[in-house]
């Protein structure tokens, strides 16, 4: 089986040291993942593997022989590489590039062979590229081009692998077949695939182990799931970010939330509860949240998308059981947080009979001279399923003095201008 | 599926056929203009003749021509076309790859530096009346105009040579640099230069007026060496076309292949230089008309721009001869004067010419 071994690399631009002390190895069968932030090195490691850029340090080894000791032609017989881009900017057509791959196997003064333009035929086809034979590589779309270049990498018959950020162009259902014949070809062929990903996503879905890197250095090495964590993340990327298994694909997926920075925000004065349900209020609890406002919610049913976006968030929910009506005692304890709160903002969630005691908190507010955003981005005609009590609430609501927007891009500018009032308020 | 296969592998033939129809049109070329001149010679005399002088085949012919038309043909008039084929050929196929190696349709065979080398070798010999002669064949200006070639392009390699390393960009801007630099040399000796300034014009222009069999003789083996050994890695640089990292690879051995790609370039240039002055264009122009009627893969191009460009200086030699008789125009002012306008109108009519 073909083995890949990284011996302790450094290399360097000039006298800008951009990897150091690289150490890892692969063996066949073994898709692994690059990982890390832009100028974290994998593009040059990637190089340095295909003997682009010699290390100063250290030795890259292939079944135990040092590449940079290897001729080129033996070397591109067994790896082959797909880079980020390639400028093809004259008139080849798509089955030249890639027989192109073939070179490897063809001596100086010979062309061709009918088992070449076989092979050629047959990678092509494995990366659906075979209509467009005759056309021009300049005339293809990125993404057909992009599989021009994988098939020309097949023609090669690698057993090592190295790509690029090999689907950056293509268009998603292309991702996961061009992912899909990767893993395929990795396992069956035992190849040693190893891929810069910038999605998490798909790294997590495709790859069996990973490297994370960061300014030139491993951060962390090991079985994809040891390596895409929530503090990894964080430690490298400075974001934060939920990692879970996805209940379908059973592989792990991340969900970036927002930049550890931002949660460093000045703090705010002004309290804000938020009623919603549906995942309607989902994404302005995060933005409140990255803004600095103190954000309360309620009531929510468990289950609900609002309730666990807040439960991740860490934002205080009152809580009532999946898919039941909202009982007298979540409707008091709800009523209890918005006293506290400055502000409420009522989102357009669809309303039944199960959640109109919501509603009847939000007149409550107003009845406490709370102030209260109603935001109405879906008329309440379209998410009434109480037959009418709904829609004459919000009537109410209206007679009331409650503030009607009608996105939720308003919210935030009002807020600012409430608390500016405070802030009047309170120093007088 | 058959059908595509079928398809690849007809671009051989196809290619062949190409082949066979530029020697024939070449072999037109040549006795067109063989036969004209002031003394205009028929074209059936004109064959005749030729095929006279050639071993076992010339006794099948029947004297029908006088003695002074075979001298004019055989010893004045066939050996500057010969020389045309030559000169148009090489130049050719060193713009091919100069184009190919650089990535830019701009380049042509000069940029090294070899034009500028090989004038300021002519303009010494020239201006400080250097007699030295090798054999007795070969005359100062030539000599002086090979060896400065050949030493100007060895510089400029040397100055952009980075360790084990030669990246093309600097081998570029080393070039426009030292072209710059020798030209004012050039300059300087031109202002010096009294009545010799006429022949020196005269030959910075480029001509093949004063053609001789020897120098058909010493440049012909020179080119064909230099255009075999380009042709072999023809396929090679096509793949030189996706950019050096890439190139490698696929397998290329891309230092290698730059260096026996500028060696031998850069050796037929400069053979032809020296025997007809500096022609522009040809190397420029040709590769591009070649590459809109052939396509792009360099085992085709090659050939292609070969023989194109053989036929294209043979043409303009014989307009240069015909065209302000009883004097003669430099063939160089020829191939610019049709070169460049048909160059802005490929410019026009594709734009961003592609590699």
């Amino acid at each position: 089986m073909v083995r890949l071994k990284i011996n302790g690399i450094d290399c360097f631009y000039g006298s800008i040291k951009v990897l150091e002390n690289i150490a890892f190895s692969v063996e066949g069968g073994e898709i692994v993942g690059i990982l890390g932030p832009n100028g974290s090195g994998k593009t040059t490691l990637l190089k340095s593997i295909s003997r682009i850029l010699k290390p100063k340090v250290g030795t890259v080894l292939l079944d135990d022989v040092d590449i940079y000791v290897m001729k080129a032609i033996d070397l591109a017989k067994n790896l082959a590489v797909v880079p980020q881009d390639t400028n093809v900017t004259f008139d080849f057509t798509a089955l030249d590039l890639v027989l192109m791959g073939r070179n490897p196997y063809i001596g100086l003064l010979e062309r061709e062979t009918e088992k070449d333009l076989a092979i050629a035929k047959k990678a092509m086809e494995l990366t659906n590229i075979w209509h467009l034979v005759d056309r021009k590589v300049s005339e293809l779309s990125g993404g057909e081009r992009q599989r021009v270049v994988i098939a020309r990498a097949l023609a090669q018959e690698p057993r090592v692998l190295l790509l690029d950020e090999p689907t950056s162009h293509l268009d998603i259902n292309y991702q996961i077949e061009i992912m899909d014949l990767l893993k395929e070809l990795c396992k069956e062929r035992k190849l040693i695939i190893l891929a810069v990903f910038h999605d998490f996503n798909l790294a997590a879905r495709y790859c069996d182990s990973a490297i994370l890197l960061n300014e030139g250095r491993i951060v962390f090495i090991g079985p994809i799931d040891t390596v895409l964590t929530d503090e990894n993340i964080e430690k490298v990327f400075h974001i934060n970010a939920i990692v879970k298994r996805h209940p379908i694909t059973n592989s792990l997926y991340v969900v970036p939330l927002c930049t550890s920075e931002l949660k460093s925000v000045q703090p705010r004065a002004l309290k804000v509860h938020m009623i919603s349900g549906g995942g309607t209020g989902a994404s302005l609890m995060r933005i409140l949240l990255e803004h600095g406002y103190k954000i309360s919610a309620g009531v929510l049913n468990v289950l609900d998308t609002d309730y666990e976006v807040a439960c991740t968030l860490g934002i205080p929910v009152v809580s009532d059981a999946p898919f039941s009506s909202i009982t007298e005692e979540a409707h008091k304890a709800n009523l209890n947080k918005i006293v506290n709160a400055n502000v409420v903002i009522l989102s357009d969630a669809p309303f039944g009979r199960g959640n109109l005691k919501n509603l009847g908190a939000a007149m409550m507010a107003l009845e406490k001279g709370i102030t209260t955003i109603v935001v109405e981005e879906k008329p309440i005609q379209e998410r009434d399923f109480t037959g009418g009590y709904a829609q004459a609430s919000y009537m109410e609501l209206r007679r009331r003095g409650a503030i009607f927007v009608e996105s939720y891009d308003q919210i935030l500018p009002i807020l600012e201008e409430l608390e500016d009032k405070q802030e009047i308020v309170r120093k007088v | 599926m058959k059908h595509e296969e079928v398809n690849y592998f007809k671009r051989f033939k196809r290619w062949k056929m190409i082949i066979i129809f530029l020697i024939f049109a070449l072999a037109f070329a040549i006795s067109l203009s063989v036969a004209v001149g002031q003394m205009q010679i028929s074209l059936s005399n004109t064959w005749e003749i030729i095929i006279k002088n050639i071993p076992f085949l010339g006794d099948f012919v029947n004297n029908g021509f006088s003695k002074t038309e075979e001298v004019i043909i055989m010893s004045v008039r066939l050996p500057r076309a010969i020389a045309a084929v030559i000169v148009g050929a090489a130049l050719a196929v060193a713009g091919v790859v100069l184009q190919g190696l650089f990535r830019n349709p701009m380049a042509d065979p000069y940029l090294l530096g070899i034009s500028s080398g090989a004038a300021l070798g002519a303009a010494v010999a020239i201006g400080f009346g250097i007699r030295i002669s090798l054999a007795g064949i070969f005359d100062s200006i030539q000599l002086m105009a090979f060896a400065g070639a050949l030493i100007t392009v060895f510089a400029v390699y040397n100055i952009a040579k980075k360790g084990p390393k030669v990246p093309m960009l600097t081998v570029l801007l080393a070039g426009i640099a030292v072209t710059s630099f020798l030209s004012a040399m050039i300059s300087v000796i031109m202002i010096t230069l009294g009545e010799s300034l006429h022949s020196l014009i005269f030959w910075l222009f480029g001509t093949l007026n004063g053609i001789k069999w020897s120098d058909v003789m010493v440049s012909l083996p020179l080119v064909m060496i230099g255009l075999f050994v380009i042709m072999i890695f023809s396929r090679q640089l096509n793949i030189m076309l996706l950019g050096e990292d890439e190139a490698q690879r696929l397998g290329v051995d891309t230092e290698r292949l730059k260096k026996i790609m500028l060696i031998f370039a850069t050796l037929i240039t400069a053979t032809v230089v020296s025997i007809s002055g500096i022609i522009g264009f040809i190397g420029l122009v040709v590769p591009h008309i070649t590459r809109n009627l052939v396509g792009p893969d360099h085992r085709i191009l090659m050939p292609a721009s070969a023989l194109a460009g053989a036929i294209i200086v043979v043409l303009c030699d014989m307009m240069a001869r015909i065209a302000i008789q009883p004097a003669e125009a430099p063939v160089g002012v020829l191939t610019a004067f049709f070169g460049a306008p048909f160059f802005l109108y490929l410019l026009r009519k594709k734009k961003g010419m592609g590699v």
